[in-house]
């Protein structure tokens, strides 16, 4: 089965955006639930959320930063060429039903895997409320389609740069404060995710949250993606990857987050850099060495 | 000759290749092996153990490298095609491991229509990304899947049943029946204390990391692997092994622990002699207790514990049981959990109507391997949730023969 890029878009610097043909999945593939990417043959699978489907044409678009080389391979492919392998679609589905207000909250790339959500969630008839967060305005993705998707959205950039200065959290927070709010829905770094949850605990709002381990085979086979949940181990990628944010233990996720991060003194036996010579060598002195051994 | 579970006639094959005529040796086996270039090189060999000769004191014949030989030196190397057999009965595999390429095959031969359905990119299962390469070399492999297509059996890859299609759209497709090879290779999790920190792996994901990896001809390059200089492997059985003799290979110096003695370890004897003589440093009668942490929460060392035979209530049995202060620590910066495995439970809960026993296998009717929806067949280890090989490729056959008997 031949997985053909179709579209290719540059959302930001180093964020690119693909559509790419894979009927099968397309026509099952369900909001929250990802696929298994692997560009070249014998290469790393990564997981990607897919954003969107369109099950007609057969084509699923998938957002992702090209932050490794096997994302950084994938970014590359051109138009009409074929991806290796995609492998869907995995996890389970976003429990969508209708709650009443529903906010979204995500920042970065989350926006990606949030904008499904939002869509199922309106679909629903409930009322979404997105807050998105980014560094910079040039980094914040997706902005018109979450207007789209959301009744109301808020924007925090950290400099400052469009709509409000901060984080998206502290806009939750407001928000929180001022209006009846009967689900969360948090996609992003643990940190923020951590924050969200105390704050839900603290006036007893249900929370979802989507976890991002790195997997290996998305199958359940690896178990690189374990988390603990509620007390007991569990695959991300067979059990979620969306869980109850109150039960997620963060400490024990971002220990799981950053084990993959090298060490410096590890590595895969890199050659240390050889010291710079002092003089510069010529057949000359080559040769002299030669003969006083 | 019965000590094999596929019921090889070995001593046929002998006197064959004494003859010198590998040709007839190599089809003497394939009568009832089809995959007999990976059975020898991995066969745990219960034939070597039933060989009449060590009751006369001699070492038994070498009865798995003769098979390696024969089908190394006596099969043709070009696969003819077969014509695909058309109007009878379609029958899906799921999975591609060796009971369901055994499955698969023993029903082409049979003139069934077959599609093996699998999830990774290629076909093989625990063959090709559970068994490092320098047990099955890759190219000796693809010859074997190569063969089989050529009996006509079809192979549809990234394909996972229950979540691509669900085992209802299969049935619409016209599969008369479906056997469910899906194999047991989750890792059973170990509630040690420190299993969660970086550099903690499961064996499965190791071997899983170290086959995937890409190799050119110049550079072997392993896609985010932290791997430490000292690796410490925990386990004595051939996925132990596998990622001790793996680790070895990448240039680290490697500790293998486990609870048992040498002479009990659940391998080849063989297997572990040339782990000894790679590098591998052997601690037997060690329990790990704990995996201890550094600032960075990646592995600082692990606490082990010694242990030794006991009488402990005096009633004659001797156990192995911990010594009482003799706790020390294993210097480590890697560690390798490879303590057995469970069923894949990712096809089995897709599919609401399959009766599952508590520890996750398919539950089947004794001996028939017929599950409890009417049409659906379990082979392998999904079945009987560990084994060697040789017991998956049997069970797969045998499954082959119920969906022969049940289509007619």
């Amino acid at each position: 089965m031949p997985f053909k890029i179709v579209n290719k878009q540059v959302l930001d610097e180093g964020v690119k955006r693909i559509d790419i043909l894979a009927p099968n999945i397309a026509r099952k593939i369900r909001p929250g639930q990802f696929v298994s990417v692997c560009p070249e043959e014998n290469d790393e699978h990564i997981p990607l959320t897919v954003t969107s489907s369109d099950p007609e044409r057969g084509h699923i678009s998938l957002i992702f930063p090209e932050l490794g080389q096997t994302t950084r391979k994938l970014g590359n492919l051109p138009i009409n060429e074929s991806v290796f392998s995609i492998l869907g679609p995995l996890g389970l589905p976003a429990t969508i039903q209708k709650k009443g207000a529903v906010v979204c909250i995500a920042n970065g790339m989350g926006i990606a895997q949030v904008l499904p959500i939002c869509r199922a969630f309106k679909d629903q008839g409930n009322r979404v409320i997105g807050i998105i967060g980014a560094k910079t305005k040039k980094a914040l993705i997706l902005e018109p389609q979450m207007r789209l998707a959301c009744h109301a959205l808020l924007i925090a950039t950290n400099d400052g740069s469009f709509e409000r200065r901060g984080l998206a959290t502290d806009i939750l927070e407001d928000f929180l404060g001022q209006n009846k709010v009967d689900l969360v829905y948090a996609i992003g770094a643990v940190d923020m995710m951590r924050k969200v949850c105390a704050m839900t605990a603290a006036r007893g709002i249900e929370t979802l949250v989507r976890l991002n381990p790195v997997m290996v085979d998305c199958m359940g086979m690896c178990g690189s993606c374990r988390v603990k949940v509620g007390g007991e181990m569990v695959l991300a990628c067979v059990e979620g990857p969306e869980f109850d944010g109150h039960k997620v233990d963060f400490n024990d996720l971002e220990i799981r987050m950053n084990a993959y991060e090298e060490p410096q003194e590890w590595g895969n036996r890199r050659s240390k850099p050889k010291p710079p010579r002092s003089e510069p060598k010529t057949l000359a002195k080559f040769l002299s060495g030669i003969r006083k051994s | 000759m019965k000590a094999c579970p596929l019921g090889i006639d070995i001593p046929r094959f002998i006197r064959f290749l004494r003859e010198g005529d590998v040709i007839n040796a190599y089809a003497k086996i394939s009568e009832q092996n089809s995959l007999s270039s990976i059975c020898g090189r991995i066969c745990s060999a219960p034939c070597e153990k039933a060989c009449i000769l060590k009751e006369e004191g001699a070492p038994p014949i070498g009865i798995r490298a003769l098979e390696r030989y024969a089908t190394d030196f006596g099969c043709s190397k070009i696969a003819k095609r077969r014509p695909e057999p058309l109007g009878r009965k379609k029958v899906a595999v799921v999975g591609s491991g060796p009971a369901g390429l055994a499955a698969a095959t023993e029903l082409a031969q049979r003139g069934y229509p077959v599609t093996v359905f699998e999830s990774f990119d290629k076909p093989g299962g625990i063959l090709r990304y559970g068994i490092p390469e320098f047990r099955i070399p890759r190219q000796v492999l693809d010859a074997e899947i190569n063969r089989i297509k050529a009996l006509g059996v079809k192979m549809e890859m990234n394909f996972l049943v229950g979540h691509t299609a669900t085992l209802e759209e299969l049935r619409r497709q016209d599969f008369a029946a479906i056997v469910l090879a899906t194999g047991a290779g989750v890792p059973k999790f170990r509630d040690l204390p420190g299993a969660n920190l970086g550099g903690v792996y499961y064996g499965e994901e190791f071997l899983m990391r170290v086959n995937r990896a890409r190799k050119t001809l110049f550079s072997r390059k392993l896609d985010k692997l932290p791997l430490g200089m000292r690796v410490a492997v925990i386990g004595s059985g051939n996925t132990a092994l596998d990622c001790a003799r793996c680790a070895v290979r990448l240039g680290r110096e490697v500790t293998l622990i486990f609870r048992r003695t040498e002479e009990d370890m659940r391998v080849r004897q063989d297997e572990s002699i040339y782990a000894k003589e790679e590098g591998v440093h052997f601690e037997p009668l060690v329990s790990p207790v704990e995996i201890l942490a550094d600032a960075n929460h990646f592995v600082g060392g692990i606490k082990c514990r010694r242990m030794d035979f006991a009488d402990a209530d005096g009633s004659g049995q001797w156990k192995i049981m911990p010594v009482p202060g003799s706790e020390f620590v294993i210097d480590a910066d890697t560690v390798v959990i490879a303590t057995g495995h469970k069923p894949n439970s990712l096809v089995n809960r897709e599919i609401a109507d399959l009766a599952v026993n508590e520890d996750g296998t398919i539950k089947v009717e004794d001996r028939t391997g017929r599950t409890s929806i009417p049409g659906v067949f379990a082979a392998g280890n999904v079945r009987t949730n560990a084994g060697p090989v040789v017991e998956a490729i049997a069970s797969g056959k045998q499954v082959a023969q119920e969906v022969d008997d049940y289509l007619k």
